[in-house]
């Protein structure tokens, strides 16, 4: 299917005196190349949207059936926040998948109450006014255009506020939560295809990186310490070679070992 | 509310600072890149709003680390926006050997479609094969 798929595209590049050839054979890397490969968050670390896209293909998932309760959001803890508001970006890309604006609604207000304990710029909602009126209206296809066209103003903010290293904890937040529904939904139909998405070896190395930089106040939390530990078993779970499916049982650990970290991360202090 | 977290939302998809446009050259890269790629947009392709600007010459290419899913199909393209280079976009496994995947170039203007058997570790390779030393723009677009 995805063959027929990049094939397709090429003719879009007809008018354009293509060279498209059907495939390419080129020399290794080099050890150097590989060495000196650039890693940036926004081409390396893939987005929600990738992931769903992927899991979408053997059908429409429930996402209804992974929404939690709500979490507590009393905490002060400046890093159990960003960590918090991870999960619960997490949960609000679900709630738009599942075309859910009632949802939105019950997710956004606890996203509200941490954005502004974290300060994000206020300048940056001005734009959400089109994506309010989208989700109003069920316009979900240009509720997403509109979301990427946001992501520009909020990049401003955060550096405006100099808020890398929450952005570092809101992102592992968010891909733990989203592994744990995930994991949830390929235990509801499992299949093969679906259980290959959890291979993700580099991705959780990629993170793991991440929150070893972060500056030692932050390391010395016990909830970042904790999920860092957690981080480590988890990545020996997505860890297993090409050429291997992960069992029901596999992913169920998998699915364990991530609820567990997204209820860390939402217990109260 | 819902632009709140809608809002929020971008957060996790935000995370890189180099993707910023600093400079003429890099929002002409990137204007350019974004025009090539909506060739396939008509096609369902996605393009996801994040990219990298490199400088490329011919002895120095440039090599991005992304992480795929089995299942999706993705194009990955580049372009130097000016008028003489001839770019190639090139893609590769975690250990840096090649894959067979769809390539395109057009002086300036280069891509790369790929659909993964395996989710994982790639290496997206943009070389310049001819012209002078240029800034390149790397995007990606998925479906």
């Amino acid at each position: 299917m995805s063959v027929i798929a990049l094939a397709s595209t090429v003719s879009a590049f007809a008018d354009q005196q293509s060279t498209a050839q059907p495939t390419a054979l080129d020399s290794p890397l080099s050890a150097d190349e590989l060495k000196n490969a650039v890693s940036i968050d926004a081409l390396t670390v893939p987005t929600p949207g990738e992931f769903f896209k992927a899991i979408e293909k053997g059908g429409k998932p429930n996402w209804t059936s992974e929404y939690r309760p709500p979490i507590s959001i009393k905490s002060t803890d400046r890093a159990q926040m960003a960590l918090n508001l991870g999960t619960l970006i997490a949960d609000g890309y679900i709630a738009v998948e599942a075309h859910d604006g009632q949802q939105v609604k019950n997710v956004g207000k606890d996203v509200l109450a941490l954005a502004k304990k974290l300060s994000v710029s206020q300048s940056v909602l001005a734009r959400g006014q089109s994506i309010s009126q989208f989700a109003e209206n069920d316009a979900w296809e240009q509720l997403n255009e509109e979301l990427e066209a946001t992501q520009n103003e909020v990049k401003k903010a955060l550096e405006e506020n100099r808020d890398t290293d929450l952005i570092t904890l809101v992102s592992i937040g968010g891909w733990i939560r989203g592994t744990e529904v995930v994991t949830g939904l390929v235990l509801q139909n499992y299949n093969p295809e679906d259980a290959k998405l959890l291979r993700q070896p580099a991705l959780v190395s990629y993170l793991k990186g991440k929150l070893t930089a972060l500056p030692e106040k932050i390391q010395k939390d016990p909830l970042v310490q904790t999920v860092s530990r957690d981080l480590d078993s988890i990545q020996k779970m997505v860890s297993f070679s090409a050429d291997h499916v992960p069992t029901v049982d596999e992913v169920k650990d998998l699915n364990i070992a991530a609820s567990k970290i997204t209820k860390e991360i939402g217990v109260s202090e | 509310m819902i632009r709140l977290i809608l809002t929020a939302l971008a957060l996790c998809l935000v995370m890189s600072y180099r993707c910023l446009a600093d400079t003429d050259e890099q929002v002409a890269t990137r204007s350019d890149v974004i025009d090539f790629a909506g060739a396939f947009q008509n096609d369902g392709f996605k393009i996801r709003d994040g990219n990298f600007f490199g400088k490329v010459s011919k002895d120095q290419p440039e090599v991005v680390a992304v992480n795929l899913y089995s299942g999706n199909a993705y194009w990955f393209t580049a372009s130097t926006g000016q008028k003489v280079e001839k770019l190639k976009v090139s893609v590769f496994d975690d250990n840096g050997k090649p894959v067979s995947y769809l390539p395109y170039q057009s002086g300036t203007r280069a891509a790369a479609g790929f659909s993964p058997d395996a989710s994982g570790l790639y290496y997206v390779k943009v070389a310049l094969e001819e012209g002078q030393p240029a800034t390149f723009c790397l995007i990606y677009s998925y479906k």
